[in-house]
């Protein structure tokens, strides 16, 4: 796989540098920022492939960043983040950020990361996932058009809000979609109750679709934050 | 009317100082005198304007003013006549050092904050601006008598005696009254004089000059504050709706003055006091406000033998002197009722009676007066009540008479007949009449001759006599027992009111409850509209508003000017609004709920054509009095309990910080110590002692990040409940987090996830539940050798999910047990550093799952090993497919 460019947003040093030393030590390029103007203008110069964002930056929010670059490129983007409150990161992520870290976190995890966000970016550039009239994710096979799922071949049953979620998480793979936006997505609406609801109904469809619920292979929790489909080879 | 400045007028500043410049007379040079004093102090460098001016000044005073700058003045029409009032807003937003405002007793017009210009002055003064002012002595309310007495006409325009007594500086601008008529003279205002002769003037000259020694003579006393008493006298004044009773007051109050001494004023309120025409109900009023202001205490006894009252009360409260007026009874024909002076003397012998004569100009108005209290009014209704039963009776009568009965039961008919209307009629003239009438039908009907007002029997006159007396004697009776029912019933009512707020105000536990109750309590009361405001740190919250009926809209409450009234009231710490002088064209009457200076909040009553009687105010006030007291012991307590907590967190705080300094230099030790070896002689070790020590700083580390998080914890919790970000989330999802956060050491042991049922929904907060689950399981794994096997289960039961981790392991010591959720407790409880726990951990879970409104509990695994369960709410979700 070709390793992709990593613009690293992160104004700590020390942080910085494990960061580029692990990037280094995996043979992926990279570019680095301190600041988040620093940031926005090397995503704009150099286009990078994913941007690793740290959300408390000295001269302006993370969030607005992530903003900005949104505002002309889809580039995947992992925001780091300090602060424990998940309210933040809800924020990044409703702002358009594809995933997280929270500090501390381990090499592995960073890693890991990378490599669900680079598979999201295969699959995205193999062709726009939306536009796809099949969509297909390891053993797991979703035909829009016929409005029905597999799974290994066999046809899954799934109830009318069931497919609706697995439609909504496929066409967003590898990317953590927050209650809000799936509660939105789904009834139009996000109230407490459609939250509960959801819970159920993401039980329900992972014990369908999860061969080990203990530990799932496409549908990954988030707690607090919302939930994910990973992409898987 | 502009109220912007009255909010933005800061509490709490230093008092203005008030300097008088008195004087007997206009013309003695006041005004002079007073600008002459301004221009020294504006020399001294003080920022000083003229706020107000009279308008005919003399040629050099004018001068002297022209040097000032003049604060801009409204001019209004009273009466036709303009006049010129001082804009209280401007001044107040200007805000000089000091200000010039001329006269001082000035009545304002109506339209003004004040009725009356000393009103304007003492807000200037709370305001901490310093006043001069300029005043005649005769304006002074407490000489009015005298005054009185030399001019031969009473003064309108007076002030208070607090004022003048209680300013900072007095000057008596003093003239030979000779000189000062030359100077009117001259000056072409001998109009001035035409009113007053020399020796006049003298005695207003002489009147002024002693009222300033007086003053002079209690400041040397030093007993400015008329609750020191140097003696142990106590005078007390009867307060009546009589005219003359003005002077009566004034008069005690003089004498309290002299004597320095506690001085009441009493009214007794008989039951003729419910038929009193309006006239003097507000007179009395009156009366009363006059003895308040003139530092009386006002206290109100009831029944209807007022001597007994008087007595009672000088009695129980250590009256040493009675100052009454004398009161002239016309003299009965028949019997001699003694006067209240006399029956005074008789119950109280021990007391001084000062007797003061009520003649004088008001003496022929008195009389009259009193004529038109006693004589009680009939009703029609009563009339035809009355009659209706006389005509039953006499019915009654002749069916006694077909019957055959005797003389005497109809006679006891008779007097049956007046007690009726005694006791069903208001006035005791019904059953005076009713007396008369029937012995005349008696007479009329059944005596021989019947039909006719003559009587052979020569006993009959004495039956008649006999007859009239009884039934005027019951009939009396009957009435004086119903009055007497009403009265004791209305004062129980009182009691029973008062004593009903101190209840519920006993029960309200928080300062919202304390308000409702007593806003709902005056309701009750008064029938009216009530709007109540609390405070909060100094700022009056929003109003709660209780309408008596539904005819007015609340709006009318709300409106951002009644607000600011109120907001006056705070600030000012006096009542204003409607029926009051201050404010007085709002819609309702402003009170503050306060004990002494503290200022607990305000409540409005709405206004209506009947203003509060002095009942009613006094139960007002008891009832604020209460409020207050309680809102004040609210704050104590709450004030209390926080400084408790406070000092909890301290000691909480503290200890944290003791135990964690220790617990982090041992793992900090380790990585730097790790991390400096490695660096400095990295060459020298082995690739299995490299390994070694990447692993040990990694574990500490890693023991360190959790160290973190369990502090975090700790504080959003010490923040308070409010913190818990509670949702429903599913309890596999919580689990399966927990557990991909527990400690690598997880793949030495065995752990089995085993759920009872499925999609179990809980109402928590997922971050500290996960954090709950990761303390128990890592504890688990800490506390058992390798390889035990840990359980983590959970069952719904009731309204809770029970979840418990159970492990195989030695199991707890039974004595340890009552201990392990103490905070800094640690299974070895000594400072072990190779186990490292700072007991945080337990306590922390039992924390959180308290605060979830759970229990974490801890019991023996059998054959060994222990099991922790806890609970949380459980959810409830509503599907929609």
């Amino acid at each position: 796989m070709n390793k992709p460019l990593i613009l690293v947003v992160e104004d700590d040093t020390p942080i910085r540098n494990l960061i580029t030393t692990t990037l280094r030590a995996h043979d992926y390029r990279f570019l680095t920022a301190a600041n988040g103007e620093a940031a926005v203008l090397e995503a704009s110069s150099h286009n990078p492939e994913i941007i690793l964002l740290d959300l408390g930056l000295p001269d302006m929010d993370g969030v607005e960043v992530i903003h900005k670059v949104r505002s002309w490129s889809n580039m995947p983007i992992i925001v780091i983040s300090a602060r424990s409150e998940d309210t933040d990161k809800i924020d990044a992520l409703d702002a358009g950020a594809d995933d997280y870290l929270t500090k501390p976190f381990s090499v592995e995890e960073l890693l890991a990361r990378l490599r669900v966000t680079q598979r999201r970016l295969a699959a995205l550039q193999g062709g726009a996932v939306s536009a796809e009239v099949v969509f297909t994710n390891g053993k797991l096979k979703v035909d829009y058009a016929a409005g029905c799922a597999f799974l290994d071949g066999q046809e899954l049953h799934l109830t009318p809000s069931e497919y609706k979620l697995l439609c909504l998480l496929c066409k967003n793979v590898g990317k953590v979609l927050t209650y809000t936006f799936i509660t939105q997505q789904i009834w139009g609406r996000s109230w407490e109750n459609d939250v509960a609801s959801l819970r159920v109904f993401m039980a329900t469809l992972r014990k369908k679709l999860e061969r080990e619920p203990g530990s799932p292979q496409y549908i990954q929790t988030h707690i607090g934050v919302g939930y994910r489909m990973m992409k898987v080879e | 009317m502009g109220t912007a400045a009255v909010s933005a007028r800061m509490t709490g500043r230093e008092q203005g100082k008030l300097t008088i410049f008195a004087s007997y007379f206009s013309g003695a040079g006041k005004s002079y005198a007073m600008l002459e004093a301004a221009e020294r102090a504006r020399q001294a460098g003080r920022d000083t304007v003229i706020g107000l001016l009279a308008g005919d000044q003399w040629p050099q005073t004018r001068a002297l003013a022209e040097g000032f700058e003049t604060m801009p003045c409204r001019t209004v029409t009273r009466g036709g006549r303009s006049d010129v009032a001082i804009d209280l807003d401007a001044c107040l937003e200007r805000r000089p050092q000091l200000i010039l405002i001329d006269e001082l007793s000035h009545l304002n017009a109506d339209d003004s904050r004040h009725s009356k210009r000393y009103q304007d002055i003492e807000e200037l003064l709370k305001a901490g601006i310093d006043v001069f002012t300029t005043l005649d002595v005769q304006h002074i309310e407490s000489i009015q008598d005298t005054v009185l007495s030399i001019l031969g006409a009473a003064v309108v325009e007076r002030i208070p005696d607090h004022v003048f007594d209680q300013a900072a500086q007095v000057e008596f601008i003093d003239i030979e009254p000779k000189r000062l008529q030359q100077r009117l003279l001259q000056q072409k205002k001998g109009e001035l004089l035409a009113s007053c002769s020399l020796a006049q003037l003298s005695a207003l000259r002489e009147i002024g000059l002693r009222r300033c020694a007086d003053r002079a003579a209690q400041y040397i006393r030093g007993a400015q504050s008329s609750t020191e008493f140097r003696t142990h006298e106590h005078i007390l004044v009867c307060l009546s709706s009589a005219p003359s009773n003005e002077k009566i007051i004034r008069t005690a109050a003089r004498m309290a003055n002299a004597f320095r001494c506690g001085f009441t004023a009493l009214f007794v309120e008989t039951k003729g006091f419910q038929g009193m025409p309006q006239p003097d109900k507000d007179r009395l009023q009156t009366n009363i406000r006059l003895a308040q202001q003139l530092g009386a205490s006002i206290e109100t006894m009831y029944g209807d033998d007022v001597a007994y009252q008087i007595a009672e009360f000088s009695r129980l409260s250590g009256v040493t002197k009675i100052v009454l007026g004398r009161s002239e009874i016309p003299r009965r024909l028949f019997f001699k009722k003694p006067s209240l002076t006399e029956r005074l003397i008789e119950l109280t012998p021990e007391l001084d009676i000062h007797i003061i004569p009520d003649t004088g100009a008001n003496g022929r108005l008195a009389a009259r007066h009193r004529e038109v209290m006693y004589i009680p009014s009939l009703s029609v209704l009563d009339l035809l009540k009355s009659t209706l039963i006389l005509l039953v009776t006499t019915l009654a009568g002749f069916l006694f008479y077909e019957l055959g009965f005797t003389e005497a039961n109809i006679i006891t008919l008779y007097i049956l007949g007046v007690m009726l209307i005694s006791v069903s009629t208001k006035s005791s003239v019904c059953s005076f009449i009713a007396s008369i009438v029937s012995v005349l039908t008696f007479n009329f009907f059944f005596t021989d001759p019947r039909f006719s007002l003559h009587a052979y029997d020569s006993g009959y006159p004495v039956t008649f006599l006999v007859m009239f007396l009884a039934s005027l004697l019951t009939g009396s009776l009957a009435s004086k027992l119903k009055s007497h029912a009403k009265r004791s019933a209305q004062v129980a009512w009182r009691t029973k009111l008062l004593f009903e707020t101190d209840q519920n105000l006993q029960k309200a536990r928080t300062q919202e409850e304390i308000v409702s109750v007593t806003a709902k309590q005056l309701l009750r009361i008064f029938q009216r509209d009530i709007v109540i405001y609390p405070m909060k740190q100094e700022r009056l919250l929003e109003p709660e508003i209780l309408l008596a009926d539904g005819t007015a809209s609340p709006q009318r409450y709300t409106d951002p000017k009644e607000r600011e009234i109120a907001q006056w009231v705070v600030t000012n710490n006096k009542r204003a609004g409607a029926g009051t002088e201050s404010l007085s064209d709002a819609c309702c009457t402003y009170l503050s709920i306060r004990t002494g200076e503290q200022v607990y909040g305000v409540v409005g009553i709405a206004a209506s054509d009947k203003p509060l009687d002095s009942f009613e105010t006094s139960i007002l006030l008891s009832v604020l009095g209460e409020c207050a007291l309680a809102l004040e012991n609210q704050k104590n307590l709450e004030e209390k309990e926080a400084a408790a907590v406070l000092a909890k967190n301290e000691q909480l705080r503290a200890n944290l910080l003791r135990s964690i300094s220790h617990d982090l230099r041992t793992p900090l030790t380790s990585i730097s110590g790790n991390a400096s070896n490695l660096l400095s002689n990295g060459d020298l070790f082995d690739t299995k002692t490299k390994e070694q020590m990447y692993t040990d700083i990694y574990d500490d580390a890693m023991w360190l990040i959790n160290l973190v998080e369990n502090l975090l914890s700790v504080s959003r919790l010490e923040e308070g409940r409010m913190n818990l970000h509670v949702s429903t989330e599913l309890m596999d999802e919580v689990v399966a987090e927990a557990l991909r956060h527990i400690n690598r050491k997880r793949v030495e042991y065995h752990l089995i996830v085993q759920n009872s049922e499925e999609y179990l929904l809980a109402q928590i907060d997922a971050k500290l539940i996960v954090q709950v689950l990761i303390n128990i399981i890592d504890n688990a794994i800490k506390y058992t050798p390798p390889g035990s096997e840990i359980r983590i289960g959970w069952k719904r039961k009731g309204d809770y999910i029970y979840v418990s981790v159970a492990d195989n392991g030695p199991g707890i010591p039974e004595q340890a047990k009552p201990h392990i959720f103490d905070m800094f407790y640690s299974a070895s409880n000594q400072v072990a550093d190779s186990r490292r726990s700072m007991g945080l951990g337990l306590a922390l879970c039992k924390s959180i799952v308290n605060a979830h409104g759970g229990e974490i509990t801890v019991a023996d695994q059998p054959p060994h090993g222990s099991i922790f369960t806890f609970s949380v709410p459980a959810g409830e979700v509503v599907l929609h497919e």
